[in-house]
């Protein structure tokens, strides 16, 4: 009997249909396939013939943007939890960071790394093993998912401390040094253990103590090297790229502005000395940078130019004073809208702008394209963080983390995006 | 022969799209009855496609309980081959439309055993009853799916070698190395296509001109495969008029005519509702047809010999179109002369065969 066959068995298969896809550095009209199963983006011609399936659910999105998740390469805390606490009851520690992971993803950011500010050795050797990377299980209820932490200190420079409290602040001469700092599980792979490292990302001065030298050993752990709160000269920061420093913390912010005698951090995106341009994160939250800034860094690398919050925790909540246990300081951070002052003073705490501000921000000042912006937030940082190919791709076999953005305009006619949903291994989950 | 002439070859398209989804909506098919639908490759059938995925998408037809077959594929190399058959399909019709994976059949051009997959094919398509529709493209020397000129017109699915000058054609999608370019392919048949209900050529472009003229003002030869549509009970072919370049004005009118005049008569050529609505579904399941079931090819077996045998398959179905006079023809001679004794197997073994030319041959 000839017969059709028209119901298949559930298999988690959605199919996004009429959008317009981010692929590298344009919109293309297609269709995205994932599976909530395998929280991965389908190869469907081979699911079409292979496995002879069809999407359980199609989605008409009418033409509206399909972007990878946002990734944040800097986020210091969020929804009023501070990454760089530590509680009476450390398991609530990992509670909460579940709530907030949930909250986070609501923001279009679906990987991040939570980042540490420099601390005592206590605090990091009881925080990073929260922080390491949270996505084994591939559960889309999770949230956000942790591609491990990012410690930025305490090997910092106390001339460019930024709100770190500059008493925290040391040098390292030997590796043992940075294993002391931030214990040696969370830093040095076990060969007896198949868990992922806590720390994925190191920033420092690679002109304090013998920083430099420990480049290649920390980048031969699989750990990102990255110069920030510097006093670096072009010389020593260019020296740090040779020996594997592949990041830039918040470009421009805490290190030495560029000079035209000696272009200092800033300098390595020339390519002067032959040397692998770095990736280099950039605030655009109009504090930070003058949008000009922003511009001249975008033109100076695309290729290498990352969006970044640098977000307090106090992002999400209202305005007002909020206490700040910076070490053994007790401080108020005054945040109004989305500036972050330290009270009583014009130093800028952070910020507490959300990532889609930062490509909004970045679309209205730039003229770049929405797939430009959105690449600093998507393919750019996998590629940094290692990921490429895994997380920011809309390829078949990358993770299905994605967003759903409309567009809009702003008065002046430049694009704005809105997050209408987000997906998470291949589930919605806003 | 319905020859169907457009100025534009978008219009062309859009005459096959529209005809291919009035033909399925018309049969209105089931799980249990299926549409059959053969499909092509090729620059001719693009905008068929999009035309088709346009109309889905606008959800004006479904293609849920369609049926295909496609006529052909590269033999060695990956499926997923940006230049295959399967990749073609998948990029310009199947991801598109809400056809399901286990209604689509393709030719594998990486099976085992070719002959045995070639063979299962035919069967196949003889298992869902047979296609309704087969919509093809040809090349610019008259060749239909892979069977280049010299192909037997009693051809079945097979591999099939490729002409030197298909490979060369073909080395532009294979970075221009001859070496990467597939030497052979799996096909269906001349047989294969000409034993569809019905069958629809879409001709675009002067480089085809000529073989549009082979296939309609000359002869049937195997040295232009598609003229064998000559012996097809229900053929159509829709071309633009670049591709008229090489025929007649006399023959380019005379369709045109036909057309015009059928349009303001408020018919247009349509098939017999039989066809129309496909074989009932309790007829459907039927002994694998042998080859003297061929409606068509049954050289040298003159056509008349079909015609007086009432009971021969290609009765199945009626041989003629519907005519807008009316003036059909209630008894015929063939109904008065009793039935010959034929054997079923009429070709291509010449001493088994039986020949009934006594019979107005």
């Amino acid at each position: 009997m000839p017969s059709a066959i028209r119901q298949a068995p559930v298999n988690g298969i959605t199919k996004f249909t009429n959008c317009r896809l981010v692929v590298g550095d344009r919109l293309v009209d297609g269709d995205v396939w994932v599976s909530s199963l395998t929280g991965k983006i389908l190869q469907t011609q081979a699911a079409f013939y292979d496995q002879r399936v069809l999407p359980d659910e199609t989605i008409d999105l009418g033409g509206r943007i399909l972007s990878p998740g946002m990734i944040e390469c800097q986020l210091n805390g969020a929804f009023g939890f501070n990454f760089s606490t530590v509680l009476e009851d450390m398991p609530q520690y990992g509670k909460k960071l579940k709530e907030v992971n949930r909250q986070i993803v609501t923001t279009g950011v679906t990987s991040y790394i939570p980042t540490v500010t420099s601390q005592t050795s206590e605090l990091y050797h009881k925080v990073l093993p929260f922080l390491g990377p949270s996505g084994a299980l591939r559960q889309s209820s999770d949230g956000a998912e942790s591609l491990g932490a990012h410690v930025e200190g305490p090997f910092l420079n106390p001339t460019k401390n930024g709100v770190h409290n500059r008493n925290v602040l040391v040098e390292a001469q030997s590796f043992q040094d940075l294993e002391d700092m931030y214990g040696a599980d969370n830093i040095t792979p076990n060969p007896t253990s198949s868990s992922p490292l806590p720390i994925k990302m190191i920033t420092a001065a690679p002109e304090r103590g013998n920083m430099s030298s420990l480049i290649p050993d920390i980048c031969s752990r699989g750990i990102i090297y990255s110069v920030g709160h510097s006093e670096a000269t072009y010389e020593e920061a260019s020296a740090a790229v040779e020996k594997g420093a592949t990041m830039i913390t918040h470009l421009f912010n805490a290190m030495r502005p560029l000079h035209h005698r000696n272009p200092g951090v800033f300098g390595v995106l020339g390519i002067a000395e032959s040397l692998p341009r770095p990736y280099f994160g950039v605030i655009s939250d109009g504090i930070h940078l003058h949008p000009t800034t922003v511009k001249i860094a975008y033109n100076a690398h695309p290729e290498g130019f990352i969006l970044v919050t640098d977000a307090m925790h106090l992002v999400g909540l209202p305005d007002g004073a909020y206490q700040w246990t910076n070490g053994d300081e007790e401080n108020f951070i005054v945040k109004k809208g989305s500036v972050l002052l330290l009270e009583g003073s014009e130093t800028i705490a952070g910020s507490s702008i959300t990532l889609i501000e930062c490509v909004n921000n970045f679309l209205r000042w730039s003229g770049a394209s929405i797939p430009q912006a959105l690449k600093a937030v998507t393919a750019t940082p996998a590629a940094m963080l290692g990921v490429k190919g895994v997380k920011g791709t809309l390829e078949a076999g990358g993770d299905a983390d994605l967003v759903v953005f409309s567009e809009e305009k702003n008065e002046d006619g430049t694009p704005r995006l809105v997050i209408d949903e987000v997906w998470k291994f291949g589930a919605r989950v806003f | 022969m319905r020859l169907i002439i457009r100025d534009q070859p978008e219009a062309a398209s859009t005459y096959v799209a529209n005809y291919i989804i009035d033909r399925i909506k018309h049969f209105a098919p089931t799980p249990a009855h299926p549409f059959v639908l053969g499909l092509p490759t090729g620059s001719s059938p693009l905008g068929v496609y999009r035309i088709l995925v346009e109309k889905y998408k606008a959800g004006e037809i479904s293609f849920e309980n369609v049926i295909t077959f496609n006529m052909d594929e590269y033999i060695g190399i990956p499926r997923d081959h940006k230049e295959s058959y399967h990749s073609f399909m998948w990029k310009h019709f199947f991801s598109h439309v809400n056809i399901h994976p286990n209604n689509v059949n393709i030719l594998n051009g990486n099976a085992p055993n070719l002959e045995a997959e070639c063979v299962e094919y035919e069967a196949k398509i003889k298992r869902v009853g047979g296609i309704d529709l087969f919509l093809a493209g040809i090349g610019e020397d008259g060749h239909i799916a892979f069977n280049e000129p010299g192909s037997s017109l009693a051809s079945r699915t097979r591999v099939k070698t490729l002409a030197y000058d298909t490979i060369l054609a073909n080395s532009r999608f294979f970075d221009n190395d001859l070496e990467k370019v597939p030497k052979m392919a799996l096909t269906v048949g001349v047989q294969t296509v000409l034993e569809a209900r019905e069958v629809v050529v879409i001709i675009i472009g002067a480089r085809k001109a000529l073989a549009l003229q082979r296939c309609i003002e000359q002869g049937v030869n195997h040295m232009w495969t598609l003229s064998s549509l000559q012996l097809h009970p229900h053929p159509m072919i829709v071309c633009d008029e670049d591709a008229t370049l090489e025929l007649q004005v006399k023959t380019v009118k005379y369709f045109k005519s036909i057309e015009k005049v059928a349009l303001a008569q408020g018919f247009e050529q349509i098939l017999p509702s039989k066809i129309r609505t496909g074989p009932a579904p309790e007829t459907v399941i039927q002994s694998p047809r042998d080859e003297a079931g061929s409606p068509t090819i049954v050289s040298p077996q003159p056509t008349t010999s079909r015609l007086l045998r009432a009971s021969t398959p290609a009765s199945e179905y009626p041989i003629r179109s519907h005519s807008p006079d009316g003036d059909l023809v209630p008894d015929r001679m063939a109904s008065r002369i009793p039935e010959p004794a034929l054997t079923t197997r009429l070709t291509p073994t010449p001493d088994t065969q039986n020949r009934v030319g006594a019979v107005g041959a």
